[in-house]
């Protein structure tokens, strides 16, 4: 089922959360609301829930409207930053509670309701765990659990917010690619909010930079990272390197690359750590001399600071494995840098 | 005043809300505010005339001085009670701990005969204090003994949960730089608990200020000598003097507003010098 | 992922501790204090109380007069504690999870009681039902005597007993927040099923405390209820009341066996209570520290 969200706002007091947001989510789709904190996207979630209601605009799930619809009677599933699992009942009575409080009529059978938490428990891989208490299971285990809750109720729309947050980098490694995995399964329409660019561009279909209760760009992972419609998105996605150009420095033009100018002559060019390349020697005359000041070989990607003879600016390198072991570069040496990839932001303007 | 616009998506906010104020309103609000009407339809000469009343004003000076003095023992020993039952490893510190709310669990006319039979100079306490010279029942350190009685709580249940909270590295970097103990405690630990400590203490003397039950069985309410302000709005009742009553009542009542009030204070200070 | 604190759990180290003298001296002082105002007066009672025998203190308690005080006592807490436990889950409910301007205004208003002398707690009642109160004269007429009978009384201890259930659960659930009841609230549950389903679940224990806080106060109150009360032996007295007639009359062998009575439901509350606050704090705790962070 899609969602499609028109002209939203939200104020909390003084404090501007959401500011007339447009937004589809396509049918079937994995979409994630990419931002900093207080950029608004956990908000947005909240409202599609209905656990927050907008000052102005609509939100319809297939054309129908359900901004004045309860909560209760979305169905939606809603996965809790902190799963919100209820402390005092089983993992079993946990994942059955939607089909619990179902009115009467609707109410599935006993064993109807104790088939479909087995299959659930299965499909999270947690069938030894039925009748633990949440307390009782890792952080993991909880996460999986409370969407396993959310599932049980067959929702046309699960929400996460924040859902891998509060675990350690492993176990978040893992949930993530099950995650995709399961969605994979399953195709029901999903949103979830993450401030980690690098969970998004993993997981979802679809990325949703939000910043400062605006959306700033709608696109696949590969879109936004690489065809990034701003700096502001360009920054929030990745590392950056910032080269301060003039037009006349070499008439808009770096190496191959060529950018436009703003009226002044001047710009910023961006480029991502990856995109230097680091040559023993000069190839053109375009190519920056600087001094390695700091190497960082473990990683898969071993990471090289540079200060730029000319200026005394840093620029961030980050190269294969490979070519740092050739280059085997020494702190305090004298090397060349070649940004490729610049891109360059004019306002209302892009490349 | 209560603004009622609901924010969530919870349902039942009208329910709970609208009773709550009902209930408050017909049970507190509504009867309290008589008083405030009868105080108000008081002349104030007839207001002055009671209220400035040579016994009137012998109850506030007993009443108000020996809730102080016995606050402030409580401060005191409210504090070393709370240091020794979080700090000091004692035998029998869960039941020593239960047993500190027996001023609260005990109903005060209970306290008050045991207090009155245990002071009187044939007392199991009274025997050995009234051959020194002392006399403690029927007089206002009988009074004061029943006030502090009534108020050991307070301060213990204020300060002691500040001081199980309080950061142990705090104690250790104190240390650390060359702090001794007292030091530590003086300039480390008490700043910390101070706040707690004054809202305790003022508990404890809003408390003892407004007691009745434990107090007048010790007291001997002899009038201009140990007749509490309490005591002296039941006499006007009995009385029937309303007017007289009401006057005293209000009185008080102003006065248990601003310890309120202070309280209130203290603890908003105390968390705004928190955040920072 | 488990922390392991390096630091030893005890206060082992002589930097963080007192001198051994230090620690016995302010311990004995502590206890001393302790055993003179509490532990003396708690014996105190029980022994008074058997001293002209067993048959006497039986006698005190079985005589008419003392079992209409029992009643009576039983009565005014019968009422009173189930309308406070309402009214303090209803306030806690709206206080809690909810977000409205003067939280904290109503948090004190509902305190208010606390701080009023138990005498003008009575008083006021007095002062809206006596003879000579705003509505006295209406009730006269018709016929309806609240001041210095049994709803006097059960207005009064409603009254001091007013905060003891709302002030326990406030903390409590605005510790746990709203995360597992718009959980409920997104799986479909109705307002009715989450509050029994999950709100009340997790605050069971703060409940039965409140309660039991509630009952000690409204079976104990002396104070208030002295002022509404007719002092009618066998019909307006309540247990604290009939222990004040004896202790007036000097039949202190009665009062006091009229006062174990009351002594041993403190009692029984301090070791309910004991036993509850672990529970209660423990919930408090684990809300403060959401399931699920590590």
């Amino acid at each position: 089922m899609g969602i499609q969200i028109q002209n939203i706002s939200k104020q909390f007091g003084n404090y501007t959360a959401l500011d007339q947001i447009d937004l589809t989510v396509p049918s079937g789709e994995l979409v994630a609301l990419l931002g900093p904190s207080g950029s608004g996207k956990t908000t947005l979630l909240r409202i599609i829930a209905g656990l927050e209601t907008p000052d102005t605009g609509t939100i319809h799930f297939d054309g129908e409207e359900t901004t004045q619809r309860k909560v209760r009677e979305r169905q939606v599933g809603f996965v809790f930053q902190h799963y919100a699992l209820f402390r005092h009942m089983t993992v079993f009575d946990n994942i059955a509670f939607g089909m619990t409080v179902k009115p009467r009529a609707e109410r599935p059978g006993k064993a109807q309701i104790s088939a479909r938490v087995h299959e659930l428990l299965g499909l999270i891989q947690l069938d030894n765990l039925v009748d633990r208490y949440p307390a009782q299971l890792s952080g993991g285990q909880r996460q999986r659990v409370a969407l396993a809750r959310a599932l049980a109720t067959e929702p046309k729309v699960l929400l996460l917010d924040e859902p891998f947050g509060a675990l350690d980098a492993k176990v978040r490694q893992e949930l993530r690619r099950w995650l995709r995995k399961l969605h994979d399964e399953i195709h029901v329409t999903s949103v979830f909010v993450t401030h980690d660019q690098e969970e998004a561009l993993e997981v979802a279909d679809r990325v949703v930079v939000m910043n400062q209760a605006k959306v700033e760009q709608v696109g696949t992972p590969e879109e936004v990272y690489d065809r990034p419609a701003n700096p502001f998105v360009y920054g929030f996605l990745g590392n950056v390197n910032l080269f301060h150009c003039r037009g006349n420095e070499s008439g808009g033009q770096h190496g191959e690359s060529t950018f436009p100018v703003d009226s002044d002559g001047v710009n910023i060019g961006y480029v991502r750590p990856g995109d230097i390349r680091i040559l023993r020697r000069a190839e053109s005359a375009a190519d920056i001399a600087a001094e390695v000041i700091f190497i960082q070989g473990a990683g898969a990607l071993p990471r090289v600071e540079l200060r730029r003879v000319d200026n005394g600016e840093t620029v961030h390198a980050e190269l294969p494995r490979e070519q740092y072991r050739q280059l085997a570069l020494k702190i305090g040496e004298q090397v060349y840098i070649q940004p490729t990839n610049i891109r360059v932001f004019v306002p209302d303007y892009q490349i | 005043m209560i603004a009622i616009k609901q924010r969530g998506v919870l349902p039942g906010f009208g329910l709970a809300m609208g009773f709550t104020i009902l209930y408050l309103s017909l049970i507190v609000l509504i009867p309290l505010s008589s008083l405030l009407f009868k105080t108000a339809t008081l002349s104030w000469v007839d207001f002055w005339g009671t209220v400035a009343s040579a016994r009137v004003l012998a109850s506030f000076r007993l009443t108000f001085g020996a809730a102080l003095i016995a606050a402030l023992i409580n401060g005191v020993f409210g504090l070393l009670v709370a240091w020794v039952l979080v700090r000091y490893k004692i035998p029998g510190k869960r039941i020593i701990d239960a047993l500190v709310d027996l001023p609260f669990a005990l109903p005060t006319a209970v306290a008050g005969i045991t207090l009155a039979g245990l002071y009187s100079s044939n007392g199991w306490i009274g025997r050995f204090i009234e051959p020194l010279g002392l006399k403690i029942a029927y007089t206002p350190l009988g009074i004061m003994v029943a006030m502090t009685f009534i108020g050991i709580p307070f301060v213990v249940r204020t300060v002691q949960p500040v001081l199980e909270d309080l950061e142990k590295e705090l104690e250790e970097a104190a240390a650390c730089l060359g702090a001794n103990r007292w030091q530590t405690f003086v300039r480390v630990i008490f700043p910390a608990i101070t706040p707690a400590l004054l809202t305790g203490f003022a508990l404890a003397y809003a408390r003892a200020i407004g007691e009745y039950g434990s107090v007048i069985f010790i007291a001997g309410n002899m009038p201009m000598v140990s007749e509490i302000t309490p005591l002296l709005i039941i006499t006007k009742l009995e009385q029937y003097d309303y007017a007289g009553a009401t006057a005293i009542a209000s009185v008080m009542l102003l006065f248990s507003f601003l310890i309120l009030l202070s309280i209130n204070l203290v603890q908003w200070w105390s968390r705004r010098h928190a955040e920072r | 992922m488990t922390t392991q604190s390096i630091t030893p759990n005890t206060l082992g180290d002589a930097a963080l501790t007192e001198p051994k003298a230090v620690r016995w001296l302010l311990s004995g002082l502590a206890l001393t204090f302790l055993i003179l105002f509490l532990v003396v007066p708690l014996v105190a009672v029980f022994v008074q109380a058997l001293e002209k025998g067993v048959d006497t203190y039986w006698a005190a308690i079985i005589e008419p007069d003392a079992l209409a005080a029992i009643r009576l006592t039983l009565i005014a807490a019968g009422v009173s504690v189930p309308l406070n436990l309402v009214f303090g889950i209803a306030a806690a409910w709206a206080i809690t999870k909810f977000k409205f301007r003067g939280k904290a205004f109503l948090i004190t208003l509902i305190d208010l009681p606390f701080s009023v002398s138990p005498v003008i707690s009575g008083f006021i009642y007095v002062l809206l039902f006596g003879l000579q109160g705003w509505l006295g004269p209406w009730l006269k007429a018709h016929d309806i005597q609240l001041i210095f009978a049994v709803p006097g009384i059960v207005l009064a201890t409603i009254f001091v007993t007013f905060p003891f259930v709302a002030r326990e659960l406030i903390p409590l659930m605005q510790a746990q927040g709203t995360e597992e009841e718009e959980a409920a609230l997104v799986l479909g549950a109705s307002g009715w099923q989450i509050f029994f389903r999950v709100t009340l679940p997790n605050v069971i224990w703060g409940v039965l405390y409140g309660v039991i806080l509630c009952n000690a106060r409204a079976m104990g109150e002396f104070g208030a209820v002295s002022v509404v009360s007719g002092h009618i032996r066998g019909l307006t007295n309540t247990l604290p009341l009939h222990v004040e007639i004896l202790y007036n009359e000097y039949n202190f062998a009665a009062a006091f066996a009229v006062a174990t009575l009351l002594a041993l439901l403190a009692i029984l509350t301090l070791v309910a209570k004991a036993l509850l606050e672990k529970k209660v704090r423990h919930a408090v705790k684990s809300a403060t520290k959401p399931i699920g962070v590590e």
